[in-house]
């Protein structure tokens, strides 16, 4: 069921008139304090197949299938959660399992263990060591905005993928500098994809 | 000829302190121009260091994973023809867009491929890479053993290359040769070879237009 760890008096539903029934039903459910963090609950024995909604954080520990869409919100998928579905929030972090397009305006971080099918579109992308993905993740900067939109091009920079990995340095973006001409040519004879 | 998994008695114990230079995967990582846009396929497991390498540029890597998601063993057991074409085609991932490939690493995993199954995957990827695209692999060549499972192969920020992957029981590798490969790499023809330290010999292709 959906528990709260903040306030007892809001419901998780968006204010959203189009909302499916998926959304109306599970937004009228109440959830209790647990005393956690500043997010919404979605407990591991909930089930959810439709869209879901909102503005305020949410961490997922059950099943949903369908569409998760938390634009101005940040979206953990716990490690007993499984979502399959696309998932548009500013930010993302997968613990558990996804299958599925991730979208954020921020961040998505892939934790280790995770298990995540799909691709990620976002400016910030952090994948530690030991977590399993199958997808693509776009890394140019232009290519994030054109995918997001609006809300991407007024806070990112160029993306950047960082490790939590020991082993390795710094893995921002470095500055921009012409390719060694011994290097293998990878450029094609005229215009590229 | 398929990719022989007879147990060779003893086990393999990766080091993970010992670097591995390999002269043409550091060309490619030279080769690729910030200034320009490249598709990079990555038949391995996604790392952050390869992610950092490739973000250097202007990259979108695309990331298949086949060892964690089961595909070499879909790749060998799917009869030959039309079903083994579409199970090549079912691990590669699903695309956000129709830009075509220009750089596939494809690490060690050809040994653990049969060479119809080996085809029918780079027949795969051909169809989505663009006349010219590179392909980076390791073979198996002097030493007769190898590891159970396919390395984890990470880089160094020197371009060197370390393989992470967990000690297991040896096999015998297949030790395919340059004839076998030239065969069956689908449209990508040997470009360039290298002998390494360790006795793998290191394969860049390219495909023909």
């Amino acid at each position: 069921m959906f528990e709260r760890s903040k306030k007892d008096t809001d419901t998780i539903e968006s204010q959203d008139p189009n909302r499916t029934e998926a959304s109306k039903t599970f937004g009228s459910l109440r959830s209790k304090v647990t005393g956690g963090g500043d997010s919404a609950v979605i407990g591991r024995s909930i089930q959810i197949n439709g869209d879901l909604r909102g503005n305020e954080d949410l961490r997922i520990e059950g099943d949903v299938t369908g569409t998760v869409e938390l634009r101005n919100s940040a979206l953990t998928i716990g490690k007993e959660g499984k979502v399959k579905a696309d998932v548009y929030a500013k930010s993302i972090a997968v613990d558990g399992e996804t299958r599925g397009d991730l979208y954020a305006t921020d961040r998505i971080t892939v934790h280790v263990n995770a298990r995540v099918q799909g691709n990620i579109i976002a400016p910030k992308v952090s994948i530690e060591e030991g977590a399993h993905f199958k997808g693509s993740i776009e890394m140019d900067p232009a290519a994030v905005e054109r995918v997001l939109g609006k809300t991407a091009a007024s806070g990112a920079d160029k993306p950047v993928t960082e490790t939590k990995s020991s082993n390795i340095a710094d893995t921002k973006a470095a500055p921009k500098k012409p390719a060694k001409e011994t290097g293998a040519n990878l450029n094609p004879p005229a215009g590229n994809a | 000829m398929t990719a022989s998994l007879r147990r060779a008695g003893r086990r393999v114990q990766p080091d993970p302190a010992a670097a591995l230079h390999v002269p043409l995967f550091q060309d490619i990582v030279a080769g690729l121009d910030a200034n320009q846009r490249h598709v990079v396929l990555d038949l391995g497991a996604a790392s952050t260091a390869m992610l950092a390498l490739l973000g250097r540029s202007r990259c979108r890597a695309e990331i298949a994973d086949l060892a964690y998601f089961g595909g070499i063993d879909r790749l060998n057991s799917a009869e030959s023809g039309p079903a083994l074409s579409r199970a090549a085609e079912s691990l590669l991932p699903n695309r956000l867009s129709d830009d075509a490939i220009d750089l596939v690493f494809c690490w060690d995993l050809p040994n653990y491929l049969t060479l119809d199954s080996l085809s029918a995957l780079m027949d795969a990827v051909g169809r989505r890479a663009r006349a010219g695209a590179l392909a980076h692999a390791l073979i198996f060549y002097a030493e007769r053993d190898m590891n159970e499972r396919p390395g984890r192969f990470i880089p160094t920020a020197d371009g060197e290359l370390i393989d992470h992957s967990a000690p297991g029981e040896a096999v015998e590798a297949p030790r395919y040769s340059a004839e076998d490969l030239g065969k069956s790499m689908g449209g990508f023809v040997i470009d360039r070879a290298r002998l390494l330290s360790n006795g793998m010999q290191e394969f860049l292709f390219r495909l023909g237009s």
